[in-house]
């Protein structure tokens, strides 16, 4: 039990805050339910995808400042080969901005590894390159989103408080995390992260390592970008504000900036709570001014007393 | 139990309620809107604070306002729905992208109404100003200034922009009649004050000769990077806020004009959204307003700008506080930006 506690103790706590705010959430209006929650999720959606792809870079032990602007892309680029496209198009479609997705982090590695320029100078370049790629691909927001794929995060499925687009995260997530967790891939993400120089020594290659941990934090940008196109019906190539929110969420998550340590529940179990405050400030009409200051000394407030609690654990 | 007790007292209060008054009068109206930081969206929420306050029939404001894409307007849009507004008044990201969370509130029995800017969702009522006939009306005034040839730096809003798109429809409609006008340089000011500056800035130690600017909006920066520069002034076009107007009627040699775009237009959505509420629905869904030109050159122009001067406003503020017909508030309440309540 304590094990258990121990090794999670920190995701187990954000749960906890979670409970918490939907407590909050149902004081401050009573009849907050299914629709509540199915909103939420949906809202949720695309600040989940861009925290998991940071936190696969950050558990190597780097970051990725070009999120935001590879979820763009990919939104764009699905809007654009989704117009007019049936069934087997959207797949066509679907599968293009996948690949595209692999392909772009795969560069931003590839980058990083080979030209041994610091990450964050580089992913910061590339932050430019793509949002000048997707304005290149789309001058203003346009295209479409097919409608089947667009139904698939609206509502519920099953039981009316269980909503689609949870379940499309859920399962997202897991086809790329579970796999990752268990394979030697994973184990040497982690190991790079950690200490790179006894990774190298323990046969990990690290080069290769590291790319395979930007391909991957690519991919499920262009997840991401994909959401949000399935979320507006159309695609934007202004970049949203997901990578300074991508890193907040990794960080009340658990992940630790600098690598080897981390998940992918805690952050974004940390994203719904993030959402969350939101909501609950909007339903309280909070001044948008002060929504923000909130926001940010929640962050400060649930790091520090986490930070409190590990060192007492440690002296105990 | 409780809950069940709770909803049956909820629905007598109600039925009373309407039993007695045919409306209650005491609404709560959402507000969306998604650049925060901005001269002109800083102008239309306090214009929409004020227009509640002054309407005397809004109990309390919701308002949503911060910088993010459409997406989080629809996460916004969302939360609205669920704190149970009357009425929604939102600026929309783009046309399109908030259909779907508009399209549930007005399943929701919600008024939505988006203002600046047009979206294409059914039931939603539009009030809007008329952007490409803004940047229509300004571009063909700077051609014929310029004697319909030469060269023109064109300095636009935000590259992706709903509104900037519009814009760019109506820039090129007008250079599309002047064969001999050419773009010397274009770019895309962000509609920063600071980058719009740095850019002409840059432009001007070229030394490259051009006859005109014409600028989405950030235009008394560009204006003070020539005098500052201590290079001949060229004929530029801006937009009514109070810093630019301001030079327009003081700057020695300056020939300029600046093209209506009145932020105000946030009071008039709350208006309209009331008057649906009250039952007096317009018959068209779609409100355009028209922008108009003031030239310095002009002598009707010139009174206008001599009339519009306020050193009150923020010069990032347009000097159209207020609109006929739809607006009641005084200059003092938009200034003093205070919604009911607070």
């Amino acid at each position: 039990m304590n094990r258990v506690l121990g090794k999670h103790g920190w995701t187990l706590g954000l749960l906890a805050l979670l409970v918490l705010l939907f407590g909050i959430t149902r004081i401050i209006q009573p009849n907050f339910g299914a629709s509540g929650l199915d909103s939420l999720s949906r809202a949720a959606l695309p600040f989940a995808f861009a925290t998991a792809a940071m936190v696969i870079v950050v558990i190597a032990g780097g970051i990725d400042l070009s999120v935001a602007s590879m979820m763009a892309v990919a939104g764009v680029t699905a809007a654009v080969l989704m117009e007019g496209a049936g069934t087997g198009g959207t797949l066509f479609a679907v599968a293009v901005v996948l690949v595209a997705g692999l392909a772009m982090g795969a560069l931003n590695g590839a980058l990083i590894v080979v030209t041994r320029v610091p990450d964050i100078v580089v992913t910061l370049a590339m932050l430019f390159v793509w949002e000048g790629v997707a304005l290149l691909i789309l001058k203003a927001p346009g295209g479409t989103a097919t409608p089947w794929l667009r139904e698939m995060i609206v509502g519920p499925l099953v039981f009316a408080w269980l909503p689609k687009s949870l379940v499309f995260l859920a399962v997202c997530l897991a086809a790329v995390w579970v796999p990752l967790k268990r394979s030697k891939l994973g184990l040497s993400i982690y190991a790079i992260g950690s200490d790179e120089l006894a990774a190298y020594r323990s046969g990990v290659s690290v080069g290769r390592t590291r790319i395979a941990a930007y391909a991957l934090c690519g991919l499920l940008s262009a997840i991401g970008g994909l959401t949000l196109t399935m979320s507006t019906g159309n695609g934007e190539p202004i970049p949203g504000p997901y990578l300074l929110a991508s890193v907040a969420a990794a960080v009340l998550g658990g992940a630790v900036l600098g690598g080897g340590r981390g998940a992918l529940l805690g952050p974004v179990i940390a994203v719904f709570v993030l959402r969350l405050v939101r909501m609950d400030l909007t339903l309280a009409s909070v001044d948008p001014n002060v929504t923000t200051i909130v926001e940010g000394t929640i962050m400060v407030a649930v790091v520090m007393l986490g930070g409190v609690l590990a060192m007492r654990r440690r002296r105990a | 139990m409780k809950r069940y007790l709770g909803t049956v007292a909820a629905t007598a209060v109600l039925a009373t309620g309407f039993g007695t008054t045919a409306f209650a009068e005491n609404y709560t109206i959402g507000i969306s809107n998604t650049v925060q930081g901005n001269g002109w969206r800083e102008e239309m929420i306090c214009a929409m604070k004020a227009q509640a306050l002054s309407s005397g029939e809004v109990d309390s404001l919701n308002i949503a306002h911060r910088n993010t894409d459409a997406s989080g307007q629809l996460e916004d849009i969302r939360n609205l729905i669920q704190a149970g507004v009357d009425a929604i008044v939102l600026n929309p990201s783009n046309a399109d992208g908030v259909n779907s969370a508009i399209e549930e509130a007005i399943e929701a029995g919600i008024v939505v109404v988006a203002v600046d800017q047009a979206v294409t969702a059914p039931g939603a009522y539009i009030l809007s100003n008329n952007q490409e006939e803004y940047a229509y009306l300004g571009a063909k005034w700077l051609f014929e200034e310029i004697g319909g040839s030469g060269s023109v730096v064109y300095m636009r809003g935000a590259a992706g922009a709903g509104a900037d798109n519009d814009r760019d429809k109506g820039f090129q409609r007008a250079l599309a009649e002047f064969p001999d006008v050419e773009i010397a340089h274009e770019v895309f000011t962000g509609w920063q004050q600071d980058q719009g500056k740095q850019q002409i800035l840059d432009y001007l130690a070229t030394g490259i000769p051009f006859d005109g600017v014409w600028t989405s909006g950030i235009d008394n920066v560009i204006v003070d990077a020539f005098l500052e520069s201590d290079v001949p002034l060229v004929p530029i076009v801006g937009a009514d806020n109070a810093g630019f107007v301001g030079q327009l009627a003081s700057v020695e040699g300056f020939t300029g004009a600046a093209v209506t775009n009145p932020g105000s237009i946030g009071g008039a959505g709350v208006t309209l959204a009331l008057q649906i509420l009250d039952g007096d629905a317009p018959d068209s869904n779609t409100v355009l307003v028209d922008p108009m030109i003031w030239a310095n050159n002009d002598p009707e122009g010139k009174k206008l700008i001599e009339e519009a001067q306020n050193p009150n406003l923020d010069p990032e503020w347009p000097v159209s506080v207020s609109i006929p017909g739809w607006t009641t508030y005084t200059m003092e309440e938009i200034i003093a930006c205070k919604g009911p309540g607070e």
